[in-house]
């Protein structure tokens, strides 16, 4: 019997926009299942269907039927759901409830009536299995983006529940973590519903394949089939999606300079230490590493957003940053003056920017009605639009769909190609990069700052 | 000590600074509070005591001159406004002033320490009878630190564009999207709640350390501190 049944699922939010049209599919017991499509396509929001959060949480007119274990999620509220399915959304910081990590994982255990003696050896043996354990009496403020989406995992497992929902769950880990995180869900043994923008780990992860588009579902195949598919019609979504980079330009002037770079946060151990970086027109040069290695404080220490405590900065002409948070990016009424800002109203290079993001169509929309890819492109299009001669962009991927990642990947070359430089920080190595500088989180494989460079491509 | 005591002795010291009319009393509370918040990290408690510091500072300067003491040593005579009266600075008013603010200051302190030092996790978890209602103020509290964040980073965000923030109008700027991000936060947690189960009858309990013989006393010590308070200092 199936553990989930959607069928003639449609779905319009209370603004009226269609989200989900005509949906049907069953989950099996055990099955992986990989929920690709674009961004905005609808992915969340079956998800939230699968959960009852949709309609429940969210309003908006639902027809046909979702049924859970038996339980038909019109009926039955969200709340009584939880412990048979367990979601792990897009930002952890926003789902977090507790103040400690131990408390933050029996939270849910808490509210399903989990006998009190139970509680703390599921919520250690969650944390292990996350490989959080020695997180369990930190405080969930002091944590990283990384640490807390394994925290979040592990208040999903320790539910041990049978449908597992994971919203783009990697989206701020760095490849080898996102490796192990996934290695974990496998282990887990609950039905997994996995939306996920790394494509290739989660078609390795795997079973079977959604692919979501305008609402509609495209797509219902075992893994294999959907690969064929996959390389038919979406072929940015099974590789070689990247465009191969340009020969770098002889030797364009140098736009950043920085020499013996280090810096720490407050009182503690440096991020940063004893860095030399040149970086010239014509160039895109990324910064590669783990979590924690640097990446983020050392293009903000090359845009001017931060000093650093040691070593020298110099700059030839404007250098603009690109936050990976695209929360930061919402400060105007519509997207088109959200964009006008680095511009000084500028409203028609705002609009061309806007237009090469593929948000033509969002000119008078509030940029919080914008889906969470939405806003990533949102965020690229208000940076870019001043055209710096520097643009630094903090994990410009997060989020976007492999369509988009290529589109940026041009946009890039093209960019470089103008005479400006890029400098990226990434975990995701399928962008275009004249050189790759690889940095080490300080005290462990090498001394902070150590780095081996490469020319790519 | 357990957070439910603790948080039950800061609000008491809080109680008697705003009972207490002597002057050196409420400045040796303030002080014990100051002392008591300078044990969080530098980072986090900067915000706090600005704040609360501040506050007390402000009410300090301003309320001699909306508020006219007949009694004490005038030490300055100035012109009558029309509707507030005549300005003037005397001692009592002085004193006063220094009291209020001192009365404030001290409640903001043991505000800070509440939201600096304690385990909001264990106090929600104790109050057995209004878990719904601790939850909400544990979740307030955080919100200061999570506003200081959303500012640095929308801050951020529009230098990293080349738009400088000049004065307290660029600052006041970043006041609407942080409301509404506020407000989006406020949704979106709320639905992560939902989906673990939050509001389902028959919830159990982790089991957490009894209190022990010293938080039975720090009980004893904040009753007594608040009658203290109403009576002699």
């Amino acid at each position: 019997m199936a553990l989930a049944a959607v069928s003639g699922l449609s779905f319009s939010y209370p603004s009226g926009r269609p989200a989900l049209q005509d949906i049907s599919f069953e989950l099996e017991p055990g099955e992986v299942v990989a929920l690709l499509g674009p961004s905005g396509s609808g992915k969340s929001t079956l998800l939230r269907a699968l959960s009852g959060l949709v309609p429940h949480f969210h309003g908006g007119c639902f027809s046909g039927r979702v049924v859970v274990a038996g339980r038909d999620t019109r009926t039955v509220r969200p709340a009584e759901l939880a412990g048979t399915v367990a979601s792990v959304f897009q930002d952890p910081e926003d789902q977090v409830v507790m103040t400690v990590v131990g408390n933050e994982v029996a939270f849910g255990l808490e509210n399903l009536g989990t006998p009190p003696a139970q509680i703390w050896p599921r919520v250690e043996r969650a944390l292990d299995v996350v490989g959080a354990g020695h997180l369990r009496s930190r405080r969930t403020v002091e944590l990283s983006g990384g640490e807390l989406q394994r925290v979040c995992l592990a208040s999903a497992l320790a539910l041990e529940p049978e449908l597992l929902l994971l919203d783009e769950p990697t989206s701020q880990l760095d490849s080898e973590a996102a490796d192990r995180f996934l290695e974990t869900v496998e282990r887990s043994g609950a039905t997994i519903v996995l939306s996920e923008q790394r494509v290739g780990r989660a078609l390795e992860l795997a079973t079977r394949v959604l692919f979501v588009e305008q609402g509609r579902l495209l797509l219902d195949a075992p893994v294999a089939a959907g690969r064929e598919w996959l390389a038919a019609e979406r072929s940015a979504y099974v590789g070689a999606c990247v465009p191969r980079t340009q020969a770098l330009p002889a030797s364009g002037e140098r736009v950043l300079r920085l020499h013996g770079i280090a810096f720490a946060y407050g009182d503690a151990d440096p991020v940063v230490d004893g860095v030399d970086l040149d970086i010239r027109r014509g160039e895109i040069v990324a910064l590669a590493g783990p979590n924690g290695s640097g990446k983020t404080t050392l293009g903000k220490i090359a845009s001017g957003l931060l000093e650093p405590d040691r070593g020298s900065v110099a700059r030839s002409g404007r250098a603009f940053y690109l936050s990976q948070d695209p929360g930061r990016y919402l400060m105007r009424e519509t997207a088109l003056e959200e964009v006008a800002l680095a511009v000084a109203g500028d409203l028609q290079r705002a609009q061309a920017a806007l237009e090469r993001v593929g948000l033509g169509w969002a000119f008078g929309h509030h940029p919080r009605d914008l889906s969470s890819g939405e806003r990533e492109r949102l965020a690229l299009a208000a940076v870019e639009v001043g055209e710096p001669d520097l643009l630094v962009l903090d994990e410009p991927t997060r989020g976007l769909d492999p369509d988009r990642k290529r589109e940026l990947s041009a946009r890039l070359l093209e960019y470089a190609a103008s005479g400006r430089a890029v400098l990226l920080a990434t975990h995701d190595p399928g962008l275009p990069a004249h050189r790759r500088i690889e940095l080490c989180v300080p005290g462990t494989q090498a001394p902070a700052g150590a780095r081996e460079v490469r020319v790519a491509v | 000590m357990s957070p439910g005591p603790a948080a039950a002795l800061l609000a008491a010291v809080g109680a008697a600074a705003l009972m207490a009319d002597r002057l050196a009393a409420v400045a040796a509370l303030a002080v014990v509070l100051l002392v008591v918040c300078l044990r969080a990290p530098a980072q986090r408690r900067a915000v706090y005591l600005f704040g609360a510091i501040s506050t007390g500072i402000g009410v300090f300067v301003l309320s001699p001159f909306l508020w006219s003491s007949p009694e004490g040593t005038v030490l300055w005579a100035g012109p009558t406004i029309p509707v507030v009266g005549p300005l003037d600075l005397t001692t009592d008013e002085l004193y006063e002033a220094g009291l209020n603010g001192l009365r404030l200051t001290a409640l903001g302190l043991a505000f800070s320490a509440y939201a600096l030092l304690l385990d909001h996790d264990r106090l929600v978890a104790a109050a057995g009878f209004a878990r719904r209602s601790a939850l909400a103020v544990a979740l307030a509290t955080r919100l200061v630190p999570s506003l200081e964040r959303d500012a640095a980073g929308l801050s951020e965000s529009v230098r990293g564009r080349g738009v400088a923030l000049k004065g307290a109008r660029g600052y006041a700027a970043l006041l609407s999207p942080l409301v509404a991000g506020s407000l989006e936060r406020a949704t979106t947690l709320a639905e992560a709640m939902e989906a673990r189960g939050f509001g389902r009858s028959a919830s159990t309990r982790a089991p957490r350390v009894r209190w022990t013989t010293r938080d039975h006393l720090v009980l004893v010590v904040a009753a007594a501190l608040i009658v203290a308070g109403a009576l002699w200092l």
